[in-house]
């Protein structure tokens, strides 16, 4: 892999050229939070965000989206072209390129490849930038705050400027793009990065023990501590909804009144909404709200560590940050591990 | 009896009031229809409402990078998707490190021209951008078109 070096101060040429490969989207400030969206000016842009409001997933993996309309008139149309539209994400935390790397699995390489995820990414570029963690994120625990791939070009702060990793020949097409902007690092530029690894590490206030989490979870499958958590849950779906690697989603048709014209719409859905293991007949599987608090934490935790060989969980701390009922995934695993007592009141991350 | 046409209008983008003041005189004498804005966010506002028939686009204003901007936020507004727009700046000169090729395609502007420019030229050019075929036969040659 490619090592290069850019000035911080020249971060802002390097941003104008990135339109030549797609619509920019990079964190900018909304309130007292950060979001992905086009910025108007260099200005806008925030390199040292805590964490976006919604994962990068909104713009692969769109909260509703039409997949193709239908007209007796003129047929079928697959709107998979309109998918394919070439975008930059900029200033990536490597959690939610992690948080990206797992959708690659689920709708890339798993049995049924989605065309609209897989040309979405496809014509992504990914450029990734460290970040220094708060008390809500754990990704140091969940192995996702590094990433090896899933990413053109990814920046490094080394103080005055960004060690560039590049992942790609796209960003290596970016590198030349920009000029002599970049530089090959020195010596004393990697032992920064080491230091400032070591430190950013260090940084985390919050550890999770996953070491045989999944048999533990197994142990504890019919545990109060569920009915617990359950009762405090008001099944609002926020947790899922902020989630880089929630991807349940709903389908229907929606056809127009007075006419046989119409689309199919895929729209986010939510495990811990009452409706989503219901089916016809009324029967609904999942009708407790304990019984959907445990099962998107099996799922997480267990049900995917089983299926891919890791939780599914990145570390990201936006379900911490958002649950208002305080219900949060560290209070949860070390509650179920024992290391904490069995109500499910405790909000506040342990150190 | 041959109808009048209407003076073209340019929007200048640019925060030298000065240099505005020249291009401004310059432009008015030859018959354009001139207005400016000294930010790129006025900027754009202003060209949402004209809909100008050229823009004059100078890139470091309060902030180094704004034309490029400005000029990506206007290519996604389908009134001036195909607004001719000439980017007119000393950037290169100010930063060697980024001597970009203009011509690479990453800067979907009409021309680049560098500062300080030749009157002719930015006349000429002028002439080019706001003379669609069908008007007339004299489309003066050079500059690049997207």
């Amino acid at each position: 892999m490619k090592i290069l070096k850019m000035a911080k101060r020249d971060l802002d040429l390097f941003a104008s050229v990135l339109p030549a490969f797609g619509e920019v989207y990079a964190p900018v400030q909304r309130g007292e939070g950060f979001a992905f969206e086009k910025p108007s000016l260099w200005s806008d842009v925030r390199m040292n965000y805590t964490r976006t409001m919604l994962p990068p997933k909104k713009l692969l993996l769109p909260p509703r989206e039409t997949t193709f309309s239908f007209n007796p008139d003129s047929g079928f149309k697959d709107l998979v072209a309109e998918a394919s539209k070439p975008m930059v994400l900029f200033a990536v935390h490597a959690y939610d390129i992690y948080g990206l790397n797992i959708l690659d699995r689920v709708f890339a390489q798993a049995k049924f490849p989605d065309p609209y995820y897989i040309a979405r990414r496809k014509a992504t570029a990914v450029v990734g930038v460290d970040f220094v963690p708060d008390d809500k994120h754990t990704a140091g625990s969940m192995n996702a705050d590094f990433v090896d791939h899933g990413f053109d070009l990814f920046l490094s702060d080394i103080g005055e400027d960004y060690l560039v990793l590049v992942g790609t020949s796209r960003g290596d097409d970016m590198v030349v793009m920009s000029g002599c902007l970049m530089q090959q690092p020195t010596e004393a530029d990697f032992i920064e990065y080491k230091k400032r690894s070591q430190t950013r590490r260090a940084a985390y206030k919050t550890r999770l023990e996953l070491e045989d989490l999944p048999e533990i979870l197994e142990m504890e499958y019919h545990s109060k501590v569920w009915d617990e958590f359950g009762s405090k849950c008001l099944s609002c779906g926020s947790c899922s909804m902020v989630c880089p690697t929630c991807y349940c989603f709903d389908i229907g048709d929606e056809v127009e009144l007075g006419s046989r014209a119409g689309r199919r719409v895929r729209s986010w859905d939510s495990c811990l909404l009452k409706t989503h293991a219901l089916v016809a007949g009324g029967e609904n599987f999942r009708g407790a709200r304990s019984s959907r608090v445990k099962f998107r934490f099996y799922h997480k935790q267990r049900g995917f560590v089983a299926e891919y060989g890791r939780p599914s969980c990145v570390g990201c701390g936006r379900c911490v940050a958002v649950c208002p009922a305080q219900i949060n995934i560290i209070t949860v695993i070390e509650t179920i591990r024992g290391e904490r007592d069995g109500n499910a009141s405790g909000a506040t991350a342990s150190s | 009896m041959k109808m009048m046409s209407e003076p073209k209008t340019v929007l200048i983008i640019d925060d030298d009031s000065d240099y505005v003041r020249a291009i401004q005189a310059l432009l008015e004498s030859s018959g354009y229809k001139v207005r400016s804005a000294s930010n790129g966010r006025d900027g754009l506002q202003l060209a949402k409402t004209l809909e100008p028939d050229l823009v004059l686009l100078d890139v470091m204003m309060s902030e180094r990078t704004e034309g490029f901007f400005v000029l990506q936020e206007m290519r996604r507004i389908p009134a001036l998707t195909d607004t001719p727009v000439i980017v007119v700046s000393s950037i290169y000169s100010d930063e060697p490190a980024f001597r970009v090729d203009p011509e690479a395609g990453w800067l979907p502007a009409s021309l680049f021209l560098a500062k300080p420019m030749e009157p002719a030229r930015l006349l000429a050019e002028a002439k080019r951008l706001t003379t669609k075929p069908s008007d007339s036969s004299a489309v003066a040659a050079g500059g690049r078109s997207l």
